[in-house]
């Protein structure tokens, strides 16, 4: 008799275990499930990502003297471009015409910097994600044309006369596309000085400075057909 | 600040300088040097330069207006306000340009046989006059109505309630700050007994993290924003953005966590139930301050006329909170929320961090939704188990929208239950009124009658038979305009619109009244962070136009109630002011005198004894806190705060088969609400030009449409016809469509559902359905 | 040719005297914070002897509290 009641005690023991085993494997399996989620596709938005990069070295900017004798001005800027927007050509000899992105470009144009033998400083990429830099960006082997052209070149926007009232933060009078990040431009010693701004520490630019290029249709001032 | 690298020693001085302030910085955070920065200022040539508060949202940053031969023809930051600290953003350099329009409305205009005839001012008011008498008469005082704002200035709503309240005697006074503030109001109210913020603006100086709860400041509060991202910079503070839609803000944070719109009631309390599962919480704190507390839950949503709500609070215990939260783990919330584990872990970890400051900043995410004091009171529970509250960089900060919506709407309470100390249901409190009034306490009604949406229901019904509305845009601004807008054409409704320019409300009124601009008055606004702010008029308004305070008390006078209102035409803001004062004087809510309000850029209250309270029911700040320990949260009657029990309940209405689209509506930077003042101002009106409806790239390459492309947005309600935006200024998630509501010309209200939060009364704007076809 | 900036700290109430005093001595420019009671001091001299001079006379006006030394900077001759 005692034999039986100790078998029968192992196997209700053994059966115990494999319920409650089994029982805490289920509830395990379903705790545990997290739902695979896809990638999103596009996080990103162009135009407003670009305005907060730098913005790390902007207390550097905000403290970075100015070397007066080695600065360009706007209109060094617009030298070597065809047309405002333009990407500009590259005014310097270039060693090798294989080599792509961080190995050659990015070196000197990604943070700026003085540069000895041209005695200037870098200017700053305000698209360093693009790395094929030579699709867009051309030296200029010859100064003479194949044939003459009637091409003339437009005016670029002005400086001084964007803002609404004296004092006021000047609109944005250019385009912002491949120029979204303002810090590289306008900020720094390789800033052309009419647009090198008194306040790089400011990060979030488009607070205060807003485009003013959309093209809009002339919907009347506001008339209502109940005034006079 | 540039010096030039040839002068070696200026700019040797300029370091030396700049050191100085930094390290002044760090040890006294908030710290102003104005002198230095006014230096630096292009100067302003012969310009009178002026101090106010902006017009605009509720950061309340000081300004400078240039006054030149009788024209504003400058703006600049005020350096000396510690709000701004000289900065503003594009509407706020910019604003004065609105009043040179040239459709401004400078003369009374009544509506004669369809057309508007323009009317001496002395006669349109006495026409609104005897028309409020005669709907008086034959139909008795709730047949009448008033519709003000929290752009109102001080002066503005304290007139108005007592000519509403203390003469004529009917509750039928609520403002525009009901669709945006409500929910914060409820929420402060029933977790602390006491309405506003217990930190300021200083709190971004102090704090490690900043989460924000569905609100773009980028975009809408840009001044702290802009303070937020100088602190990232100097100190490495970290800012979180928890929102259900990509923006600019996004862009700038240290993380941005998406949630399906309407789960932020789960994923908050998910983060509660990480904090007490991981043994985060503040023992002593919880023990010492709070109590705990449920309420009804199914409550509905408020869509039918007449709806009626009342809570009924019961006390629990922390083990009965605990249980409740077992519904709300991270595995179980992150199915139906689209927030990962990983993220609802992380956001908790940040809050139960011993060490780290945080602060919360939300504002119509949160409140404009159909459980916002929910919302709310779960974001407070966050703070109180944690117990980081009330302390410098610990703060659960409710932003504010509008530049008054404290000062004017909350404070002086030109709400249908409210009084500027108290609510009408209170008789203490209503003897207090009467006897600063000066009226009978049997004048003052008791009973509260309708809030902001059921005021323009009960215009559509015919019960109120006469409406006057100042300084608001309802038409564009309501929830389900294409009910009110029918609603308030019947000739069963007397319309009085008192505005600066032409709007889609003025458009039905029967008189338009021409009212003053900003700087055309004298007057006073209270921002977010309590301040009160006074401004001089500074320029003569064209024509007849008026303030509006100052046409209330005509009105008043012609009504046979002059002798309560014995001010003088020029100096009626501050005599005004000053007998408001008298309501709140105290430890708790002591206001400024007029003589240091005109002489400081602004004075937050409690002020007492010539001291801003900067944190609340901190007994080391805060000397209304008067039971002895560290914290008295001495709104309510015990002393202690309330935890709410808060579940999720889904949306009033969410995406189905015919309708398989959220639509979220919003601002942008460059619009002030519904436009009536910017889109007149030419800088931004060429930034902005026209609404538009966001898509996600996926969404739209799914249904073919191109960006620019004309889209048709229809809900249950009507429809709206907008351009398509993709990718531009805000990246909705899939499955949502998000439209900015400041065009009149692309009315998105129409579309909108008047759901409300059953306890604030505030309509949900953030969540409805909506289906798009290329139109 | 040194040039230093201090975080000069009033005694209790004396911020307007220390601003009054500081403003009347000739080589140090004096910055008050607008909301604290704290002023920026810079001083400016031609050589190290006047510099301590200079020192010990901010130092000797009564309602100065504490003077603490920010940044310094010595600067070669001929600039």
């Amino acid at each position: 008799m005692k034999k039986l009641g100790i078998i029968s005690l192992f196997i209700l023991l053994f059966i115990g275990f494999i319920t409650v085993w089994h029982f805490s494997y289920k509830q395990g399996l379903e705790e545990a499930y997290v739902p695979i989620t896809e990638e999103e596709t596009i996080r990103f938005i162009p135009s407003e990502q670009g305005v907060f990069r730098r913005s790390e070295y902007a207390l550097d900017y905000a403290k970075m003297p100015i070397d007066e004798e080695h600065q360009r001005s706007l209109v060094d800027y617009y030298d070597n471009k065809a047309f405002h927007g333009a990407p500009p050509s590259i005014p310097h000899e270039i060693k090798s015409e294989i080599n792509m992105g961080g190995i050659s470009c990015l070196k000197c144009h990604e943070n700026g910097g003085y540069v000895s033998i041209f005695s200037a400083y870098a200017p700053v990429t305000p698209h360093p994600e693009m790395v094929n830099c030579r699709q867009c960006h051309v030296p200029q082997y010859t100064e003479t044309l194949f044939k003459e052209t009637n091409y003339e070149k437009v005016l670029a926007p002005l400086v001084g006369i964007n803002n609404a009232f004296i004092g006021s933060p000047p609109v944005i009078p250019h385009q912002i596309q491949m120029k979204e990040n303002c810090l590289s431009c306008h900020a720094g010693p390789s800033a052309p000085k009419e647009i090198r701004v008194s306040h790089p520490e400011r990060v979030n630019c488009r607070q205060c400075h807003v485009l003013n290029n959309k093209e809009i249709k002339d919907i009347g001032n506001f008339k209502r057909n109940n005034n006079e | 600040m540039y010096t030039s690298l040839n002068n070696r020693r200026s700019f040797i001085k300029k370091m030396a300088i700049l050191s100085a302030m930094t390290a002044a910085a760090t040890m006294f955070p908030g710290i102003i040097f104005a002198e230095e920065q006014e230096r630096n200022l292009p100067s302003g040539g012969d310009l009178d330069w002026k101090k106010s508060p902006c017009r605009f949202c509720g950061v309340g940053c000081g300004i400078l207006v240039g006054v030149e031969n009788g024209k504003a023809v400058a703006v600049k930051g005020d350096p000396n306000s510690s709000v701004n600290k000289g900065l503003l953003c594009v509407k706020g350099y910019h604003q004065t340009m609105c009043i040179q329009s040239k459709d401004r409305l400078t003369h009374a205009l009544v509506k004669m046989n369809g057309a508007y005839v323009k009317t001496p001012i002395n006669e349109a008011l006495d026409l609104v006059a005897n028309k409020m008498k005669e709907t008086i008469e034959k139909h008795g005082k709730d047949s009448v109505a008033m519709y003000t704002s929290g752009q109102s200035t001080i002066p503005e709503g304290y007139v108005a309630s007592k000519f509403m309240k203390g003469a004529i005697g009917t509750n039928n006074l609520d403002c525009n700050a009901r669709l945006c503030m409500a929910s914060a109001v409820t929420g402060f109210l029933t977790s602390f007994g006491a309405d506003e913020p217990m930190g300021c603006y200083e709190d971004f100086e102090h704090a490690d993290y900043y989460v924000t709860w569905g609100n773009n400041m980028a975009e809408m509060h840009p001044i702290l924003f802009s303070r937020m991202l100088g602190q990232k910079n100097s100190r490495g503070a970290k800012i979180i953005d928890f929102a259900t839609r990509t923006t600019r803000s996004s862009m700038a944070s240290d993380k941005s966590i998406l949630f399906e719109p309407q789960t932020d009631l789960a994923v908050g309390n998910a983060i509660c139930y990480e904090i007490i599962n991981n043994g985060w919480v503040n023992k002593s704190f919880v023990e010492k301050h709070c109590n705990f507390s449920k309420g009804l839950t199914n409550i509905g949503y408020g869509t039918e006329d007449k709806f009626k709500f009342k809570d009924k609070p019961e006390k629990i215990n922390f083990d009965e909170y605990k249980a409740f939260l077992e519904d709300y783990t991270p595995e179980k919330v992150a199915k139906y929320s689209k927030v990962s584990v990983k993220d609802i872990k992380y956001l908790a970890a940040i809050y139960g961090h011993p060490n780290k400051k945080i602060m919360s900043l939300w504002c119509m995410g949160v409140n404009q939704h159909t459980r916002g004091t929910w919302m709310n009171n779960i974001i407070y529970n966050i703070h109180l188990l944690t117990g980081k509250i009330s302390q410098p960089g610990n703060s659960p900060f409710s932003l504010t929208g509008q530049p008054s919506a404290c000062g004017t709407a909350r404070e002086v309470g030109t709400f249908t239950h409210k009084l500027p100390k108290g609510v009408v249901m209170n008789p203490k409190h209503r003897a207090k009124a009467a006897k600063i009034w000066k009226v009978p306490v049997e004048r003052i009604p008791s009973k509260p009658t309708y809030h902001a949406t059921e005021m323009f229901r009960a215009v559509d019904r015919g019960d109120i038979k006469f409406i006057w509305t100042q300084v608001v845009n309802p038409l564009v601004s309501l929830p389900k305009t294409s009910r009110y807008r029918p609603g308030m054409e019947k000739e069963s409704c007397f319309v009085v619109v008192s505005d600066v320019f032409p709007t889609p409300t003025s458009d039905v009124a029967d008189v338009i009244l021409p009212a003053s601009w900003h700087i055309e008055k004298s007057g006073l606004y209270g921002n977010s962070e309590r301040r009160t702010q006074y401004w001089d008029k500074m320029i003569d308004g064209p024509g007849d136009t008026t303030p509006d305070a100052w046409m209330t008390i005509e009105v008043a006078k012609r009504m046979g109630y002059g002798d309560l209102f014995p001010y003088s035409e020029e100096n009626h803001a501050e005599e005004i002011y000053n007998e408001y004062r008298q309501f709140h004087e105290g430890k708790k809510h002591g206001m400024a005198p007029l003589e240091v309000l005109k002489k400081q850029s602004g004075v937050m209250w409690p002020y007492v004894d010539g001291k801003s309270t900067q944190w609340r029911f901190n007994s080391k700040y805060d000397p209304a806190c008067s039971n002895g320990e560290d914290f008295h949260f001495y709104g309510k009657p015990d002393g202690k705060a309330v935890i709410w029990q808060r579940p999720y309940e889904p949306a009033a209405e969410s995406p189905d088969k015919e309708y398989p689209f959220w639509l979220n509506t919003g601002r942008v930077i460059e619009h002030w609400h519904t436009g009536s003042m910017t889109r007149r101002i030419p800088v931004l009106h060429k930034a902005m030009p026209h609404a538009y409806v966001e898509f996600h790239p996926d969404d739209a390459k799914a249904l073919g449409i191109r960006n620019g492309e004309n889209i048709k947005v229809t809900s249950r309600r009507g429809s709206c016809t907008l351009p398509a935006s993709i990718n531009e200024r805000g990246l909705p998630t899939k499955g949502q469509v998000f439209v900015p509501f400041f065009d009149e010309n692309m009315l998105i209200n129409d579309v909108t559902l008047d759901s409300f939060c059953p306890i604030s009364k505030e309509p949900d704007y953030k969540k409805c359905a909506v289906k798009v076809e290329k139109a | 040719m040194p040039i230093i900036s201090y975080l000069a700290h009033p005694q209790e109430g004396k911020k307007v005297e220390l601003l009054e005093a500081l403003s009347i001595i000739n080589q140090c420019e004096v910055i008050p914070a607008e909301n604290k009671n704290l002023l920026i001091v810079v001083t400016d001299t031609n050589t190290d002897e006047d510099q301590e001079s200079l020192k010990e006379r901010i130092e000797a006006i009564e309602s100065l509290k504490l003077l603490a030394m920010v940044s310094g900077f010595n600067t070669p001759k001929n600039i």
